[in-house]
C-alpha cells in the first residue's frame, strides 16, 4: 500500500515541475516566446512565475532550452536504469501537492534547477540577454560601470534567475513542508553541482607575453559533467526527514549515524519504488516490460535486475550501422552502410 | 662619487626620510587597492552560428551580426543545420564585442581576445594526432548602432590544436568534451572604437587537407580581456603625478653633479641615466592613446619597461663594481662590459622576439608567433637566450656581492688600525653599499611577496571592513610607486653632499690620508649632524693617485 502511495506521488512530482520544463522544451516548434500572453498560456507555471517571465520575457528562450537540456541529460544518465526518464514523454499531470519525494525526484529538481542556470548564463555570453552581467555590478548597471570596472561573471546572473525562477514554486508552498524544504535543498545542489566545479582559465599578457600580467576567469564545465556530477550525488544521496530545530524545521539524515548531507548532496524523504511493472494508474509508470537489457552485465543494466527476474526474450536482429565514414567538423558525413547480426535482449 | 649624501645624514634625518618613503609606498599600494577596480576584466563571449544562405559575389564582404537589428539567419545546434542540409562552409561564427547596451571605450588600452572550442568526443569522428585548424577570420567596426560595419583586419590563420580527452575513449563517453588549451586569437594595442564584430568560418577543403580532422565542433568560446577603465583613470592618474616628482629631484641631481668642480664619475652618471629610463616609462604619452588610435602603444609600453629592467640591472652591477674596494682602477663603462654584455643581449633577444609577436599585430592582429612550428621554436630560441642571460647576470653579480663583502670582512678587522679619515671614508663606503644592498633586497622582497600573498586571495580581491581591496590592483601601483621610489631615493641619498661649502671655518683638516679613486682629487667634508658640535666634524682630504699609508 505504501509502495503504491510512494510511487504515484514520485510520478506526480517528477511530472509537477518536468512536466512545465517539457512543455517548455515543446514550444520550440511554436516559435519564441515574445509576448506577454504566452506566459498566461504556458500551463503548470503558478502565479509568480508567470508575472517573472513576463517581465523576463527574453531569458524565457534560454529557460526553455535549458528545460530540453535538462530532459536529455537525464534520459542520458538514467539511459540504463529501470526509470529511464521516459515517464515525461506522457502528457503532464499536475496532482495535488505532492507530500513525498525520492531520490529521482531529487535528481530531477536538482538537473533543472541546475540546467536553467546553464542555458541562462551561456545566453547571457551569446549577448542573447541585455540585463545580465553587468546590472549585478557593485557599481549598478551603467555603461560608467561597465567601463570602470567591468561586470560581473555571468553566471551570477544565472543562478540567480534559476533561484527566483525554478525556487519561486516552493518558495510559495511555504517553508514548512518539507517536500519543499527537499526541493529547495536539491535545486541549490543542482547549481552547487556547476559553481563549484567551474574551471579557472588563465592568460598570461605582461611585457612579451610574460605571466608579469596575468588574467583569470571561471568557466562553466560541460553541461554533461554536471550531469555526471549530479548523478554520482543521486547514488550518494541521503534520505533525510524533518525536524524541528528550534523554531525553524530542517532536513536531518534519517539514520543519525551517517554524516550529515552537505550543501551539494542530494536528499529524499522516501524510498524509490522497484519501477518494475506497468501501473496505469500512475502516467508515465511505464515498467520495464519491453526494454532493452544486456544480457553479460551483473549491474542494473543486465537482464537480470531490469527485468525484475521475468525473463527476457533473445532475438537475433540485423542492423544497418555506419561504416568507414568521413566527417567534416559539422553538418556533412559519408559513410557506408555495414550490416551486421546483433543479439537483442528485451524484457518480458 | 665621494660623501654623498646619505654619509652625512644623521640618523635622525634618515630615519624621518625612511619613514617618509614608507608612506609614500603605503599610500601607493592603497591607490591601486582601495581607489582601483582590479587591473584587467575578461568577458567571455559564446559565438554565435551564423547562416551564409546567400552566394554573393566575393569582393563585398558581408557582416554578420550575432544580435540587434539587422542580426543574422542563426541556428541553434549542428543538428539543426544536418537537418536543413547546411554546409559547414556556410557557417560563420559571430561574435560581437561587448555586449548588448555597452560599449568599449580608448580607455580600455588594450583587448586581447583567446580562443576555445568546444569539441565533443565522436568514436568515428575523432580529433588527429596534430590537427591544425584553419580560421578564415574578419573585424569590423563601427562607433553607432545603425552604420554599416567597416573592416579592421581580416587573415586566414592557422592554429594548432591541442586537445586531450580525459575518459575513456569508449561509445558511452560520446558526447563528452575534449579538454581544448585556449588558443591565442586577437590582440589589439588601442580601443578607439565603440562596438566590434569577429566574424569567424573554418573553411573544409577535403583537396586541400584543411579543417579535416578536427572532431565534432559544437560552439566556439572567446574571451576578450582588457585593461579596466577604472585602473587605467588612477594608473594615469599616477603617471601624471609621478613624472614631475622624478623629473625634479633629476634635474636637482644633475645640478648638484654639476655644481662640483671634477666631472661626474661613473656611477653618478649611471644613476642618472636610471632617472632619466625612469622618467621615460612615467611621462604619461598614453593619455594621448584616449585621443589618437595609437595602436603601437602597447609594444612602445614594452620597450620603455625592457630599457628601465635593463638599466636597473646595469646599475646594481656598476654599483657593486665601485664598491669592490680592491684598490683597482674602474670608474670607466667598458670595464663592465662582461656583466653588462649579458644584459644588453638578453634584453636584445626580448625586443626582436617583441616586435616579432606585438610588432607584427601592429599589422595584422590575429598574428601569434606561437601558432606556427617554425615560430614556436624562434621564439623559444629567443627566450632561452634571454634566459641563459639573465641567469649568467645574476651568477656575475652575486659573485660581485659576495666579493665586495668578503673585502668589506677583510677591511672591518684592519679598520681599527686604521686613521681616522681612512677609517670613514671605508665606513662610509661600507655604509653606502648596505644600505642599498638592504633597499633592494627590501624591495625585491616586496615584489615577489606579492605573487605569493596573491595566490592565497580569492579571485584577487579582500574584504576589508566595508572596503573591498583589490589586490592585484594594489600590487601593480604599489610595485610601480616602489621602483619611482626605489630610483628617488637612490638620486636623493646617493647625491654628492654640500656640506663642504659651508664647512670651511670649522677645521680640523686630517690631511694626512690618501687613498686610490675612485675619489677625485678634491677636498671633501663629511659631518656627521648627530654628533656633538664643531669638534667632531670631520674634514677628510683625500686625493687620488696616492697611495694610502703616508
Amino acid at each position: 500500500r505504501r509502495l503504491v502511495q510512494s510511487r504515484r506521488s514520485l510520478m506526480m512530482v517528477c511530472l509537477c515541475f518536468m512536466g512545465i520544463m517539457r512543455y517548455l522544451a515543446k514550444l520550440s516548434s511554436l516559435g519564441s516566446i515574445s509576448e506577454e500572453e504566452t506566459c498566461e498560456k504556458l500551463r503548470g507555471l503558478i502565479q509568480r512565475q508567470v508575472q517573472i517571465c513576463k517581465r523576463n520575457l527574453e531569458v524565457m528562450d534560454a529557460v526553455r532550452r535549458g528545460a530540453q537540456l535538462a530532459i536529455d541529460e537525464c534520459q542520458f544518465q538514467f539511459r540504463s536504469r529501470r526509470w529511464n526518464c521516459s515517464t515525461l514523454e506522457t502528457v503532464p499531470v499536475f496532482g495535488k501537492v505532492v507530500t513525498q519525494g525520492t531520490r529521482e525526484a531529487a535528481f530531477v529538481y536538482a538537473i533543472s534547477a541546475a540546467s536553467v542556470a546553464f542555458a541562462v548564463t551561456r545566453a547571457c555570453s551569446s549577448g542573447e540577454l541585455e540585463k545580465c552581467g553587468c546590472d549585478r555590478n557593485v557599481h549598478g548597471f551603467s555603461p560608467e560601470g561597465f567601463q570602470w570596472s567591468g561586470c560581473s561573471d555571468n553566471i551570477a546572473y544565472g543562478v540567480a534567475f534559476s533561484q527566483s525562477f525554478v525556487d519561486v514554486r516552493e518558495r510559495s508552498k511555504g517553508q514548512s513542508s518539507n517536500r519543499a524544504l527537499m526541493n529547495l535543498h536539491n535545486n541549490e545542489a543542482g547549481r552547487k553541482a556547476i559553481l563549484s566545479n567551474m574551471r579557472v582559465e588563465c592568460k598570461c599578457h605582461g611585457v612579451s607575453g610574460s605571466c608579469e600580467l596575468k588574467t583569470c576567469w571561471k568557466a562553466m564545465p560541460p553541461f554533461r559533467k554536471v550531469g555526471n556530477i549530479i548523478k554520482e550525488k543521486f547514488d550518494g544521496a541521503t534520505e533525510v526527514e524533518q525536524r524541528k530545530v528550534g523554531t525553524t524545521k530542517v532536513l536531518v539524515p534519517r539514520n543519525s549515524q551517517f554524516k550529515p548531507h552537505t550543501d551539494e548532496d542530494l536528499v529524499y524523504l522516501d524510498p524509490s519504488p522497484d519501477f518494475c511493472d506497468h501501473d496505469p494508474r500512475t502516467p508515465g509508470m511505464l515498467g520495464t516490460a519491453g526494454r532493452q537489457c544486456n544480457k553479460t552485465s551483473k549491474a542494473i543494466d543486465g537482464c537480470e535486475l531490469m527485468c525484475c527476474g521475468r525473463g527476457f526474450h533473445t532475438e537475433e536482429v540485423e542492423v544497418v550501422d555506419r561504416c568507414s565514414c568521413k566527417f567534416h567538423w559539422c553538418c556533412y558525413v559519408k559513410c557506408k552502410q555495414c550490416r551486421k547480426t546483433v543479439e537483442m535482449h528485451t524484457c518480458r | 662619487m665621494a660623501g654623498a649624501i646619505i654619509e652625512n645624514m644623521s640618523t635622525k634625518k634618515l630615519v624621518i626620510v625612511g619613514v617618509i618613503l614608507v608612506l609614500f609606498q603605503v599610500f601607493s599600494f592603497m591607490v591601486g587597492g582601495l581607489i582601483a577596480p582590479s587591473p584587467t576584466t575578461a568577458v567571455p563571449y559564446l559565438a554565435t552560428k551564423c547562416v551564409d544562405s546567400v552566394h554573393h559575389n566575393e569582393k563585398s564582404t558581408k557582416w554578420f551580426t550575432p544580435w540587434g537589428p539587422n542580426q543574422c539567419h542563426k541556428i541553434r545546434d549542428f543538428e539543426e543545420a544536418t537537418v536543413k542540409k547546411i554546409e559547414a562552409n556556410n557557417i560563420v561564427f559571430a561574435v560581437h564585442i561587448p555586449g548588448p547596451k555597452i560599449e568599449m571605450s580608448p580607455w580600455f588600452q588594450f583587448m586581447l581576445v583567446v580562443l576555445q572550442f568546444e569539441i565533443a568526443f565522436k568514436m568515428y569522428n575523432q580529433i588527429d594526432d596534430g590537427a591544425v585548424v584553419t580560421i578564415d577570420v574578419g573585424l569590423a567596426y563601427r562607433d553607432d548602432t545603425f552604420s554599416d560595419w567597416t573592416e579592421l583586419a581580416h587573415s586566414v590563420e592557422q592554429r594548432k590544436l591541442s586537445c586531450n580527452f580525459t575518459a575513456v575513449k569508449t561509445f558511452e563517453n560520446e558526447g563528452r568534451y575534449y579538454d581544448c588549451n585556449l588558443l591565442p586569437f586577437m590582440e589589439l594595442g588601442s580601443v578607439a572604437h565603440k562596438y566590434y564584430l569577429i566574424n569567424i568560418r573554418l573553411p573544409v577543403s577535403e583537396r586541400k587537407k584543411t579543417n579535416v580532422g578536427i572532431g565534432e565542433i559544437k560552439d566556439i568560446r572567446l574571451v576578450s580581456i582588457h585593461q579596466n577603465g577604472g585602473f587605467t583613470k588612477v594608473w594615469f592618474a599616477m603617471k601624471t603625478f609621478l613624472t614631475p616628482s622624478i623629473f625634479i629631484i633629476m634635474v636637482w641631481y644633475w645640478r648638484r653633479i654639476t655644481m662640483m668642480t671634477r666631472p661626474p664619475v661613473l656611477l653618478e652618471k649611471v644613476i642618472f641615466a636610471l632617472g632619466i629610463s625612469m622618467t621615460f616609462i612615467n611621462i604619461p604619452v598614453e593619455w594621448f592613446s584616449i585621443g589618437f588610435n595609437w595602436t603601437w602603444m602597447l609594444l612602445f609600453g614594452d620597450i620603455r619597461q625592457g630599457i628601465f629592467y635593463a638599466m636597473l640591472l646595469s646599475f646594481w652591477i656598476i654599483f657593486c663594481g665601485e664598491h669592490l674596494m680592491d684598490h683597482t682602477e674602474r670608474n670607466n663603462f667598458s670595464v663592465y662590459w662582461k656583466q653588462v654584455g649579458p644584459i644588453a643581449f638578453g634584453s636584445f633577444c626580448l625586443f626582436i622576439f617583441d616586435m616579432c609577436e606585438r610588432g607584427v599585430q601592429l599589422k595584422n592582429p590575429f598574428f601569434s608567433i606561437w601558432a606556427s612550428d617554425v615560430g614556436t621554436e624562434l621564439a623559444m630560441a629567443f627566450i632561452v637566450v634571454a634566459g641563459i642571460c639573465a641567469c649568467l647576470y645574476f651568477l656575475f653579480l652575486c659573485f660581485m656581492v659576495f666579493q665586495v663583502f668578503r673585502n668589506i670582512s677583510g677591511k672591518r678587522s684592519s679598520l681599527p688600525a686604521m686613521t681616522k679619515a681612512r677609517r670613514l671614508h671605508y665606513e662610509g663606503l661600507i655604509f653606502r653599499f648596505k644600505f642599498l644592498m638592504l633597499v633592494t633586497l627590501a624591495c625585491a622582497a616586496v615584489g615577489s611577496m606579492f605573487p605569493f600573498i596573491i595566490s592565497f586571495v580569492n579571485e584577487g580581491h579582500w574584504h576589508w571592513g566595508e572596503h573591498t581591496v583589490q589586490v592585484n590592483s594594489a600590487f601593480f601601483t604599489g610595485m610601480y610607486g616602489m621602483w619611482n621610489l626605489y630610483v628617488f631615493t637612490l638620486m636623493f641619498l646617493y647625491a654628492p653632499s654640500h656640506k663642504r661649502y659651508g664647512d670651511e671655518q670649522s677645521l680640523h683638516l686630517h690631511l694626512q690620508h690618501f687613498i686610490r679613486r675612485p675619489y677625485p682629487e678634491r677636498l671633501t667634508i663629511s659631518s656627521y649632524m648627530d654628533s656633538p658640535p664643531l669638534e667632531q666634524f670631520r674634514v677628510k682630504c683625500l686625493a687620488q693617485g696616492h697611495n694610502g699609508g703616508i
